[in-house]
């Protein structure tokens, strides 16, 4: 018989490291908690807010710089997004609550790539006395890394960005997330 | 062949090589002329994923949000008062590191171009182990226990 060679088990040690790395990512993915939040991320959280210089539908000037000592909700909408008008009735429970708080936010909706008319008529028949900022050429959107309407932003009287709802808007979130944010930087 | 005419050949293959990569080098490394602003816009956009694609970049969609950062670039590019990567770290403070088609080499990002280079080295090392041990188990040369046995047989038979 001839005389066997010593082969060092190379693929049970491969095997066995693959195997290791396998469980360590499953791991890792199994431990991955879904953000609770109906708030969503962005790198502009907490920064001061982006410049926002431009016009309301009534063609008179609108500085975001010129807001501060106020709370500032910005709405990205369009007339023809269907969850921008699902929601439309909690903008307008939102505004009606503000007015009986001490120091009321000032809600503005920005127009994303509509036309003004079909803005105007959405409101006629909808409701909400509210101003509409234009967003020209989605310069506004851009500064605040809006992708997709519906978005709500809340700045707060320093002008720092203090909360960012994507989507489309749940019954009360947006009263519930102003009074957190009242309490938590004062209003 | 004689071994002059196998020299002669193996030289024009070697100045062959030697031509076609000076061009090469010299195509890719050659100096264009200054950029317009249109070129600059095009080579940033052409850095940014539309935010509401998959997998196109913002210069070829035509989604309404890559429009509206296309826009931004030309009127940043047009304004002069940042450079192209200004540009492009500007959009991705606003639409976070997603928005970038090419990773960062920093940070966790780095590791988007360093594993696979680790892999391509790890892989590389490991078939340069097994294909020498392969030859040194292949060396046709029997032990002294191997032509013992033989020599005992090939005795038993005789």
């Amino acid at each position: 018989m001839l005389s066997e060679k010593k082969v060092k088990p190379v693929a049970p040690i491969a095997a066995t490291v693959v195997g290791i790395v396998l469980v360590c990512l499953l791991w890792v993915l199994v431990g991955a908690k879904p953000n609770p939040s109906d708030n969503a991320d962005s790198p502009l959280l907490g920064q001061p807010a982006p410049a926002v210089v431009t016009t309301t539908l009534e063609d008179k000037p609108f500085d975001l710089s010129r807001r501060k000592g106020s709370w500032v909700v910005f709405n990205f909408f369009n007339s023809t997004c269907v969850p921008c008008r699902i929601e439309h009735p909690e903008l307008l429970t939102f505004a009606q609550n503000q007015l009986s708080t001490d120091n009321p936010a000032e809600l503005y909706t920005v127009i994303n790539d509509d036309d003004d008319t079909a803005v105007l008529a959405f409101f006629a028949e909808n409701k909400g006395d509210w101003q509409k900022i234009r967003d020209n050429d989605g310069a506004i959107a851009v500064g605040f890394g809006v992708a997709k309407v519906p978005e709500t932003w809340i700045i707060d009287p320093n002008g720092y960005v203090r909360l960012r709802i994507a989507g489309q808007l749940s019954e009360g979130l947006l009263d519930e997330q102003m009074s957190i944010l009242k309490v938590q930087f004062g209003s | 062949m004689s071994t002059s005419n196998k020299l002669n050949n193996k030289y024009s293959w070697i100045f062959m090589a030697a031509i076609a990569s000076a061009l090469l080098l010299f195509g890719g490394l050659r100096d264009s002329g200054p950029r317009s602003q249109q070129d600059r816009i095009d080579a940033i956009t052409s850095q940014l994923a539309c935010p509401t694609c998959q997998g196109e970049s913002v210069y070829v969609s035509r989604a309404s949000a890559a429009e509206a950062i296309r826009a931004e670039v030309a009127r940043q590019v047009g304004s002069g008062l940042r450079t192209d990567d200004e540009t492009i770290a500007y959009i991705e403070q606003r639409f976070g590191s997603k928005v970038l088609l090419l990773p960062r080499s920093t940070g966790i990002d780095s590791l988007v171009w360093a594993l696979p280079i680790a892999a391509l080295i790890c892989g590389a090392a490991a078939l340069g182990v097994v294909f020498r041990k392969w030859r040194t188990a292949d060396d046709g040369d029997p032990s002294a226990d191997d032509s013992a046995l033989v020599d005992a047989a090939m005795a038993s038979d005789s």
